[in-house]
């Protein structure tokens, strides 16, 4: 671990959260994010110092609403989530208790807060205590050899052996159809905590469905559906093993590659940056801090990334739109293994013109 | 009402647009004379200070509740205006209290313990003149003590002569979360809550007291008077 801490330099890391962890899934391929979280660098200061004025994530109305209703699910007891476990899962009546983990008395530190959590979640496995709707747990994960708490705001509720996630999310789930961009984030969120509350009971006592709690159509009362995160889950973990592996990606890396923000002026930070490199494509906007650089950079490079993965994939193997630009014009000489491809664009092209003409 | 709305869901069910639009139209108007019918509780009262509020809520609710439904009986039942930020502090103020002159004060607002710890339970207030189990919280204690405060409501609500709308409402919101104990549209029917309430706390009380019951008695034995009323922790430890 010295090496990414030695990258990071003096300056203070930044913490993982299931939204970071989940955002890590969201672009496997890409090394430059791979490198930046598994050294925990600061991206929002980052993009500071680049002068990047990027206010990136929630804003504070969307969290401030998120907040309102996920009170108002967990409120007296969690009573909304209980009936609503009732009506889908068929809860039984008699399964009503309601722990909050985060309830420790003073000793309010992370290991013991996680110690706490471990104990009262093993105990409930093991059929002892009451305990059906366990509130705010505090899970772990290994995330590049570092362990990571994750803040919970989540809750694991237990049926018939098995361990549940519930997330609650603030938009709207409407005549059952709930927007997909923000179903599959939150899916990519809820399956972190599956997998670290795996880590605590085993695989086989998680339940790879996951509750996702929304308000239902224009009002405030909240519905809920099961959610299968299993994709999500693979994802994760190829992408969490991938940065246990990182000493790979490390050795490609100049010698005494650093990027501590603290010490490097903002042209070296840059070229520190650019050092390392990124697999754009639009999808990093919602979940990358780094997004609008490495979009700047990809329409410089005039990248075909930054035109979207299918369209990357389409081009197979090309990776400039002015080489495609080339290939795809009569005449112009083609590498071998270019040629298929070209044949492919010429054709396009010809239909184009065609049609424009 | 009731019956307007059966009626809405036979017609609507059966195909009959433009009668169940026609129900809807009547079940509007007759929601709109219940709302100014029913008495709004007559003018502000005079000022009472936020504990002796608070402390009139939790006596009517009868069981350790948190900041946003004390305010909320607290307006409803009681025509008061209290925002939930006055009573954040409460729970230290009262306990500065009673360290400095233990026992002055007739009532302290105080902590509900956890039945594992006898830790202070996170957002909850409690009376120190209810009995100790009262003021623990077990696993199926938020359960029970949600179905209790029910009942007591809706109790006190046949009790009234008047009531205000509000008062209906929030039992209501209640009742949806309780089998059979309402829709959650419109006004709440008090004795069918008590009823479903009932029925569901009669699953849960026996293991619920014993737990309490149990917890209880090691606070007793373990605890000094000032924990018992605030929790223990290291930070109360630390105070003492
Ligand atoms: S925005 Fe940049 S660093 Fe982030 S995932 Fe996309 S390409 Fe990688």
């Amino acid at each position: 671990m010295n090496r990414l801490d030695g990258i990071r330099g003096g300056t203070p890391g930044q913490d993982h959260n299931a939204r970071s962890i989940a955002a890590l899934a969201a672009n496997p391929a890409c090394d430059r994010r791979a490198i930046l979280d598994a050294a925990a660098i600061d991206k929002p200061l980052l993009m500071k110092r680049l002068r990047f004025d990027d206010r990136w994530g929630q804003s504070p109305f969307a969290i401030q609403r998120n907040q309102q209703f996920t009170d108002l699910v967990k409120a007296n007891g969690a009573a909304h989530l209980l009936r609503l476990l009732r009506e889908l899962l068929d809860l039984p009546i008699e399964e009503a208790g309601y722990v909050n983990l985060e309830d420790v008395g003073g000793h309010e530190g992370h290991l013991a807060r996680h110690g706490h959590t471990r104990r009262v979640i093993k105990q409930t496995a093991e059929g002892l205590g009451r305990a059906t709707i366990l509130d705010r747990p505090l899970l772990r994960l290994d995330v590049a050899g570092a362990q990571v708490y994750l803040e919970p705001d989540v809750i694991a509720f237990q049926l018939g052996g098995m361990f549940h996630i519930v997330a609650i999310k603030s938009f709207a789930i409407l005549d059952d159809q709930a927007d997909t961009p923000k179903v599959s984030a939150a899916a990519r969120e809820a399956a972190v905590y599956v997998h670290a509350l795996r880590d605590v009971v085993g695989r086989d006592l998680v339940s790879h469905d996951v509750i996702l709690v929304c308000p239902k159509d224009f009002t405030n009362a909240p519905t809920a559906t099961t959610v299968d995160v299993r994709h999500q889950l693979v994802t994760l973990a190829r992408q969490l093993s991938r940065l246990t592996r990182i000493d790979a990606l490390l050795d490609r890396l100049p010698e005494g590659f650093s990027l501590d923000l603290e010490t490097l002026s903002s042209g070296e930070i840059e070229a520190a940056v650019a050092a390392i490199p990124a697999r754009y494509a639009p999808q990093c906007l919602s979940a990358c801090e780094l997004s609008h650089l490495c979009r700047k950079e990809a329409h410089l490079n005039e990248q075909v990334d930054a035109l979207g993965r299918i369209v990357r994939d389409d081009l197979g193997g090309i990776e400039s739109v002015t080489t495609a630009l080339r290939v795809a014009t009569p005449g112009e000489p083609v590498a071998d293994d270019q040629a298929e491809i070209a044949e492919r664009l010429r054709h396009v092209a010809r239909i184009y013109d065609e049609a424009v003409a | 009402m009731g019956k307007l709305r059966t009626a809405i869901r036979q017609a609507t069910a059966a195909g009959r647009h433009a009668e169940a639009r026609a129900l809807r139209a009547r079940l509007r108007e007759a929601e709109r004379q219940w709302d100014t019918g029913v008495e709004q509780p007559s003018a502000q009262p005079p000022l009472v200070p936020v504990r002796e509020q608070v402390h009139r809520a939790l006596t009517l609710l009868g069981a350790p509740t948190a900041a946003k439904m004390i305010v909320a009986v607290d307006e409803s039942f009681f025509g008061g205006q209290m925002a939930n930020t006055q009573l954040t502090s409460l729970r230290r103020d009262e306990e500065k209290s009673y360290r400095s002159a233990p026992g002055a004060r007739p009532y302290y607002l105080c902590a509900a313990l956890t039945s594992e710890l006898l830790s202070p339970a996170r957002g909850l207030l409690a009376l120190s003149t209810w009995e100790l189990p009262q003021r623990i919280i077990g696993p199926l204690s938020p359960r029970t003590d949600f179905l209790t405060s029910a009942i007591r409501l809706a109790e006190h609500l046949m009790r009234l002569e008047s009531a205000s709308t509000g008062a209906f409402r929030l039992l209501g919101q209640l009742a949806q979360n309780i089998p059979g104990g309402g829709d959650g549209f419109g006004p709440a029917d008090p004795a069918k809550v008590i009823a479903a309430a009932g029925a569901e706390l009669a699953v849960h009380q026996e293991r619920d007291q014993m737990d309490r019951r149990e917890a209880a008695a090691r606070a007793a034995d373990r605890l000094k008077p000032v924990e018992r009323l605030f929790g223990t922790g290291l930070k109360s430890v630390r105070s003492a």
